[in-house]
């Protein structure tokens, strides 16, 4: 990420008493669209709160377009925050809502303003219910719309595509890359990973509060697709059959655990499917199961961690 | 050395537009059809208390006496704990602050806001029916009195319990807490702990403009609106520092 940051985080911490939800988080972020990856729990939405300047860093700094966003309430004209909770104002309308925003940002045309963002986010702003009424994904579109009503420098989503359709999914995402295009640094947090391969190539990765990776979206793929895979195989020759693999070269690690089950690291889950059976087979062991370990994003996230 | 990306310059909106704003929806956030019945039924209950002082020997003493130990001591100010402890309350319990915190918007106006809307829905649906109370009791000349008594205590209750809402959690306990223990035991107890009530400077403030002797009401008038007054300012400033330097959710 080369280009003039916009939001620049430095050596970032926040712990809540004794649990550290951030740890020395260093990064910067461009004009664009950039994806902060990560599972549930990594420390995005933190780290978002700390962007926006809802939280102040327990240690490190945080400017966005050069300013402090928690004692500069100017520089929150320039912010938009799509947050990840779906509570909304039941008494308000979707249109009143987003207008609401826009008065308090202080647009010379809020219902004009209004109506344009909630459009922009496919929503009919002539629609007379109230926010309650709204499906999940009508309410995702309607926190959009006013994260952008008053066309902000820095657009922060937490989460957006949560509940929305696929067609309201590719529209969305079309959205952020036209707001990034228009020169607007778009942060959108997600914790799926094929999600995030759509949003652009600018990538975060944040796990158990750490930043774990950061740069181009298909190095850090690379990195992931790299790592071995574990296995659990359960067997009733375990040192027998754990012996025939590593000596195939189908696994790169075996280790026996004390309940005679077999856990094997391999960098081809392919050929491990096609070989085990045969090998098995010829040894004369059983297979009773054969379960991956670890193929989850936390376990992705993890490899790249302690890689 | 690294460059960054400079922020533009933008004109801050009026202020008078934004605190109306936060206005709007503090109230439409606080005006339950629950709520609304409630407080407009301890509202109602000062008009029919008003035509049984209206039928006393003395209608102007039992009136007096009604607004002040009815109105000031128990409607005025739980109405006001339920509904200004619940203004920024259920915003932060609901996760909405973050709507309203992210805006470039001076911070003092949202606790403005919720004193003003906390005290519009008092003034509308308990002080109104209790100078109506002094109409029905007979004694229109207490009306103007009653009005500015209950108008100080509305006010003065607001800022303190919007300040409480922000700085405690159970805000509602605490306060229920200070009214029964404190203003309505403590208080009438003890001279000392009587200075800490704001419910007797309210009564005070009206034992003065109507002549009429209170129990608690004895306090100088002018130090009574003063006090008054200050722990309305007070509060609203107390409730702007939390506010300022909360951490939003």
């Amino acid at each position: 990420m080369s280009a003039t940051p916009v939001v620049e985080v430095e050596g970032v911490s926040k712990w809540f008493g004794g649990v550290v939800a951030v740890s020395d988080v260093s990064f910067s972020i461009p004009v664009g669209v950039t994806a902060l990856l990560g599972p549930n729990g990594a420390g995005k939405s933190t780290m978002l709160r700390m962007l926006c300047g809802l939280a102040r860093p327990s240690k490190g700094t945080v400017r966005v377009l050069g300013r402090d966003p928690r004692t500069d309430v100017d520089v929150t004209a320039l912010i938009g925050l799509a947050p990840q909770q779906e509570s909304v104002f039941e008494p308000l309308t979707g249109r009143a809502f987003v207008r609401a925003t826009a008065v308090l940002h202080g647009l010379p045309d809020p219902d004009a303003a209004a109506a344009r963002a909630l459009r922009t986010v496919e929503l009919d702003p002539d629609d007379p219910r109230r926010l309650p009424t709204y499906s999940k994904g009508m309410r995702q579109r309607v926190k959009l719309a006013q994260a952008i009503v008053h066309e902000p420098q820095v657009i922060v989503l937490d989460e957006p595509l949560s509940g929305l359709d696929p067609r309201q999914r590719t529209q969305m995402v079309a959205l952020f890359h036209r707001l990034g295009a228009d020169g607007r640094c778009v942060i959108v947090t997600s914790h799926v990973l094929e999600e995030v391969e759509r949003f652009g190539t600018n990538v975060l990765v944040m796990s158990k509060g750490r930043l774990a990776a950061s740069g181009d979206f298909h190095e850090i793929r690379a990195l992931m697709d790299d790592r071995p895979l574990r296995l659990r195989v359960r067997t009733d020759a375990a040192q027998r059959l754990g012996g025939v693999l590593v000596a195939a070269g189908v696994v790169v690690g075996v280790r026996v655990e004390e309940d005679g089950g077999l856990l094997v690291d391999t960098q081809d889950a392919r050929r491990l499917a096609h070989e085990l059976p045969r090998l098995a087979r010829a040894e004369g062991a059983r297979l009773y199961e054969i379960r991956p370990l670890d193929s989850d994003l936390e376990g992705v996230f993890r490899y790249l961690v302690e890689r | 050395m690294t460059t960054t990306v400079d922020a533009p310059p933008r004109r801050r909106p009026a202020a008078l537009a934004t605190l109306r704003q936060l206005y709007t929806i503090v109230l439409r956030m606080q005006l339950t059809p629950l709520r609304t019945l409630a407080v407009a039924a301890l509202g109602a209950i000062g008009i029919l208390l008003g035509f049984l002082t209206g039928s006393d020997d003395d209608p102007v003493q039992a009136t007096v006496e009604m607004i002040g130990g009815y109105g000031i001591t128990v409607a005025i100010p739980l109405c006001i704990l339920w509904l200004a402890t619940s203004s920024v309350g259920d915003l932060i319990d609901d996760g909405l602050l973050v709507y309203l915190w992210l805006k470039p918007v001076a911070r003092w106006q949202l606790p403005g806001a919720s004193v003003l809307a906390t005290g519009t829905v008092v003034l509308a649906l308990v002080v109104v029916p209790l100078v109506v109370a002094t109409l029905v009791a007979g004694t229109p000349e207490l009306g103007l009195d009653a009005l500015v008594a209950c108008v100080l205590a509305t006010l003065a209750y607001a800022g303190l319990f919007v300040a409480l809402g922000l700085w405690l959690r159970r805000a509602l306990w605490w306060g229920l807490a200070y009214l029964l223990v404190w203003e309505n035991g403590v208080a009438r107890a003890s001279e000392g702990a009587s200075r800490l009530s704001v419910g007797g400077y309210a009564r005070s403030v009206l034992a003065r403009l109507t002549d009429v002797e209170l129990e608690l009401g004895g306090r100088p008038l002018v130090l009574s609106l003063v006090v008054l007054v200050a722990v309305t300012i007070g509060g609203w400033l107390a409730a702007t520092y939390r506010y300022r330097r909360a951490e939003i959710a």
